[in-house]
């Protein structure tokens, strides 16, 4: 970033109610036009979208935002309850219900909802139970179920939790991504650790649709999946077989990128995006 | 990658030994533990982030704290300049590739920095064969 440039995206916080529960959410935003709903992936923040929310070529024609989910980046655990007294894990029912009071707060008209990892599995989940609130959903490297990532390793008190985190996610990553943009992905890890296992219980868990994909309508509500030949969680293979399974959805490929692909090689994911939004231009009627 | 007459296995120790991040993060690393690598088993001794000890087929009641063990093949897709998919960590090939990571994991998960860091060494040497053998080609 050049010195004494001042980047033209603008954080904000707004109050919202989920599930009778308070919260305060930070979000990050740029661009006019289409809203384009963006969430992390878990244990991590909204920093992984810095890229897209200052790629000039998106926020043309759309208002790109990234938000915080509670507990993670600047957005606080539950305001009016003792949160530090429950063990935290992540439901399908609750965040949901989150992403759309979050919509609803910023009285967002059938915006895009775009997430990575977890935030994949949620936008299927989105798919599902609100195809009337979302223009389309792109879930990027997610599937139907992406069990085996619930470990106790995340917080062991014998370990250092954010090393683990951070490293644990390391081979995540594709080896021809860009080692700064690698690094700067494996620090915002190591600021997540609290809730990290707490959202793998929604990914690895709580998030199981085998078998229900049927039921969701890809033409009501257009879904373009996103999976990069390096994820080892959710596989290409995976998403495809996902795709595959929902009416109208379609399914592509990355090549040399791996499960964070936001933040891990944003150039490279671009490329992918934009396919993914001209489809969905195509498909909406802009 | 790597010719005739070098020997990866010094090549790997040497190139621990100098590594900018070990060096950096290495001060509490030490542990002992084994690759099992199907032709050849590794054992590393650190200890305040440098190789005390690499022995090329240890004895075989050696201790150690954990092991890292996959087939040839996945190895030698690990150790690639650049590692196909599934091949390119110990996490990626313990879900994809069949490695298993075997003993007190705890000392892996404390070491976790490190050990990831020091493994992509792996893509400098090439595989590790030791340097006694009579030649360089693959004999599996």
């Amino acid at each position: 970033m050049a010195v004494g440039r001042i980047s033209p995206v603008t954080g904000h916080y707004v109050g919202i109610e989920v599930e009778g529960v308070q919260y305060r959410v930070f979000y990050l935003e740029n661009g006019t036009g289409q809203p384009l709903v963006c969430q992390h992936t878990a244990g991590c923040h909204n920093h992984q979208w810095l890229g897209l929310l200052e790629d000039e070529e998106i926020t043309g024609r759309y208002r790109v935002i990234a938000y915080d989910l509670a507990r993670h980046g600047k957005s606080d655990p539950p305001l009016d309850r003792e949160w530090w007294k429950e063990e935290y894990r992540l439901t399908a029912d609750h965040f949901t219900a989150f992403i759309v009071a979050f919509c609803d707060a910023l009285e967002l008209e059938e915006p895009i909802f775009m997430g990575s990892s977890f935030g994949g599995n949620v936008a299927l989940q989105l798919a599902l139970r609100h195809p009337d609130r979302f223009k389309a959903v792109i879930p990027v490297e997610g599937a139907d179920y992406a069990p085996g990532f619930y470990l106790d390793w995340w917080q062991h008190p014998h370990a250092n939790a954010a090393q683990v985190c951070a490293s644990g996610v390391w081979d995540l990553m594709a080896p021809q991504s860009p080692e700064h943009d690698r690094w700067a992905t494996w620090f915002y890890y190591t600021q997540g650790s609290e809730a990290f296992k707490g959202d793998l219980y929604f990914y690895s868990v709580d998030h199981d649709l085998r078998g229900r994909l049927g039921e969701i309508d890809g033409e009501r509500c257009p879904v373009v999946m996103l999976t990069g030949e390096y994820d080892y969680l959710t596989t290409p293979e995976d998403g495809r077989r996902t795709a595959n399974a929902i009416r109208g959805a379609e399914f592509i490929e990355m090549r040399e990128i791996g499960h964070f692909p936001m933040s891990e090689n944003y150039p490279r994911f671009a490329q992918y995006l934009r396919q993914a939004l001209q489809r969905i231009e195509q498909r909406t009627g802009g | 990658m790597t010719s005739a007459t070098t020997d990866p296995v010094e090549e790997f120790r040497r190139l621990s030994d100098d590594d900018p991040e070990l060096r950096a993060h290495g001060a509490y690393y030490s542990c002992t533990f084994l690759l099992d690598m199907e032709d050849h088993r590794f054992l590393v001794r650190m200890h305040r982030g440098r190789v005390e000890e690499l022995v090329t087929d240890p004895e075989p009641l050696t201790a150690y704290d954990f092991a890292i063990r996959a087939s040839a093949d996945t190895w030698r897709g690990f150790s690639r300049r650049t590692p196909p998919p599934m091949c390119h960590g110990i996490w990626a090939a313990t879900f994809r590739r069949g490695m298993r990571l075997e003993g007190d994991l705890l000392v892996l998960m404390q070491n976790l920095r490190c050990v990831t860091r020091q493994l992509e060494l792996l893509r400098v040497t090439g595989p590790l064969v030791p340097a006694h053998r009579d030649t360089a080609s693959s004999d599996s």
